[in-house]
């Protein structure tokens, strides 16, 4: 995972390790592929599909219309902030739960079922059933961003809290240290990079959540923003969408990046 | 008593691993019978009304159902296969040609950071209803991070082996056979078992909001009706049938898992 961090920040960054040395070049060939993938798309649509397809050209056109409609600025508040209230709630419960798990073997075994049975199953599909339950309105939304984002915090933290190391928890021993710093302390503190990955991995799927619950659901947010526009053969302003959802999805990846470098450079290779 | 009930005698651990389901099953079973049935339906039910665990058995003899999940299954295999077909030697011929890795890798990232759901809207558009752009989505879905993590396992080739290789005049075959498949498969693996998920996802996905079919019409239908017994019978079977596939699919990964960086 942490080498996989590394990996993600140095693409980021524009470099790749073999050939860090000589970053300019690269940068000059990630442009030309870029430029090159853009034309091709320009002209392949042009030439092959319909009027209404999205073509580089035209997108940029759209774009600051786009980003300056209050409409789209709404839906992007909207999503985001669900999709951050649910991780917040997700995270807060997740940690808890995983951490008496991971410390508890009780706990693990009473609930590994259904953690392990919930985080395999596709969110989509509990979609109509969560609708049905909170109602077809914001409520559904963020019950389905806690659900996609909760398991996967919980089963990262699960495996941090075991992993913490049998030293750690002898020396604890000896020098008779309370619970609670045996907790909060040492099993909080060593199973934090595992939190970062789980919550790396719940933000992707909580974004994938809140898209779909606002498909279904037809809620306000940059989901219903691109099925809107989309429909309407619209498809230049629709791409606008999804490209702020993946500026989300980068944003969120180099977020944990930041924080693994900054607070726990430690961790960088185990 | 708290040492004996976390101990690691076996009667013990299968003792709380039944009492968990039992558990489970009645705390199911309770808010089943006190709930609206507009909400929730029990699990074993009574016998005017049968539950859930009944209708999941009812399932297998309908051949209605049967039909569904196997269009379903279908889909999910169709639209798999065919992202791993060309996601891994995609994958591969990245870790052979450098430059063209520089050159993708940045577009890779962003695009497998992108939630492909976004993109449903515009293939309903374009491609409209159908068989094959639904495979298009679980395509969608599954291609990025098989793709993704392939080049992971690319980058960790050493560079050095293929130089080797190169002035010993290995063959183009043998150096695929030898160096960039074994060291880039378990990566690739990885991918496939987090593709497997996604693509589980894009197949209910697909299902509701393009043409609806298999097991995610089950559902529709049932949330319309509404039926609960046969919407939490069918997420039930989804839900069976997600665990199996990622429990496969980690099996698969662990199996090589110790190739991976095996000098690094």
């Amino acid at each position: 995972m942490n080498k996989q961090a590394t990996h993600v920040a140095a693409a980021m960054m524009g470099t790749s390790r073999s050939s860090s040395a000589f970053p300019r070049p690269d940068v000059r060939v990630k442009i030309v592929a870029g430029v090159a993938i853009l034309a091709a798309w320009q002209v392949g649509v042009a030439a092959f599909a319909p009027r209404f397809v999205a073509k580089p050209l035209g997108i940029a056109a759209a774009f600051p219309a786009v980003i300056t409609d209050p409409a789209f600025q709404a839906a992007v508040a909207s999503t985001l902030g669900a999709v951050l209230q649910g991780l917040s709630f997700a995270m807060l419960t997740g940690v808890i739960i995983g951490i008496a798990m991971g410390r508890v073997k009780v706990f693990d075994r009473l609930l590994n079922l259904y953690v392990n049975g919930l985080y395999a199953m596709p969110m989509v599909a509990v979609l109509p059933l969560l609708a049905t339950w909170f109602g077809y309105e914001s409520n559904a939304r963020l019950a389905t961003i806690v659900f996609a984002a909760f398991f996967s915090i919980v089963i990262n933290v699960r495996d941090g809290a075991r992993s913490v190391p049998p030293e750690y928890l002898e020396v604890c021993k000896a020098y008779r240290a309370k619970r609670r710093h045996v907790w909060f302390d040492i099993t909080l503190h060593s199973s934090l990079p595992y939190l970062v990955a789980g919550f790396r991995l719940a933000s992707g799927r909580a974004l994938v959540g809140a898209v779909i619950a606002e498909f279904f659901v037809s809620l306000e947010g940059v989901g219903m923003y691109i099925l809107t526009h989309a429909r309407s053969f619209q498809h230049n302003e629709a791409v606008v969408g999804v490209l702020a959802l993946a500026a989300f999805g980068l944003f969120f990846e180099w977020v944990m990046n930041w924080v693994m470098r900054r607070f726990l450079p430690w961790a960088r290779r185990s | 008593m708290i040492e004996l009930i976390n101990s690691d005698a076996r009667w013990v651990r299968r003792a709380t691993f039944t009492i968990s389901i039992l558990l489970g099953a009645a705390i199911w079973e309770y808010a089943g019978h006190n709930a609206n049935p507009l909400f929730m339906a029990p699990l074993i039910g009574s016998t005017q009304s049968p539950g859930v665990a009944a209708r999941l058995v009812d399932f297998i003899g309908d051949s209605q159902f049967r039909a569904a999940t196997l269009s379903s299954l279908k889909l999910f295999a169709t639209g798999f296969v065919l992202a791993l077909v060309v996601a891994v030697p995609f994958g591969i011929i990245l870790a052979r040609l450098t430059l063209l890795r520089v050159a993708l890798e940045s577009y890779i990232l962003v695009l497998y950071v992108t939630p492909m759901v976004a993109l449903i809207p515009f293939v309903l558009s374009i491609l409209g209803f159908g068989f094959w752009p639904k495979v298009l989505v679980v395509f969608l879905f599954a291609f990025f991070p098989i793709l993704y993590n392939t080049l992971e396992g690319a980058r960790s080739v050493k560079p050095e082996l293929l130089e080797v290789a190169g002035s010993f005049r290995a063959s183009e075959w043998s150096m695929w056979q030898d160096i960039l498949i074994p060291y880039t498969l378990p990566f690739a693996l990885t991918g496939i078992r987090q593709a497997t998920g996604r693509a589980l996802v894009g197949m209910i996905a697909a299902e509701f909001f393009l043409s609806t079919s298999g097991l995610g019409e089950v559902i529709m239908v049932a949330s319309r009706t509404p039926d609960m017994t046969n919407m939490l019978a069918a997420i039930s079977l989804i839900t069976i049938l997600g665990v199996i596939l990622m429990r496969g699919a980690q099996v698969l990964e662990q199996k090589f898992s110790a190739w991976r960086g095996v000098d690094g």
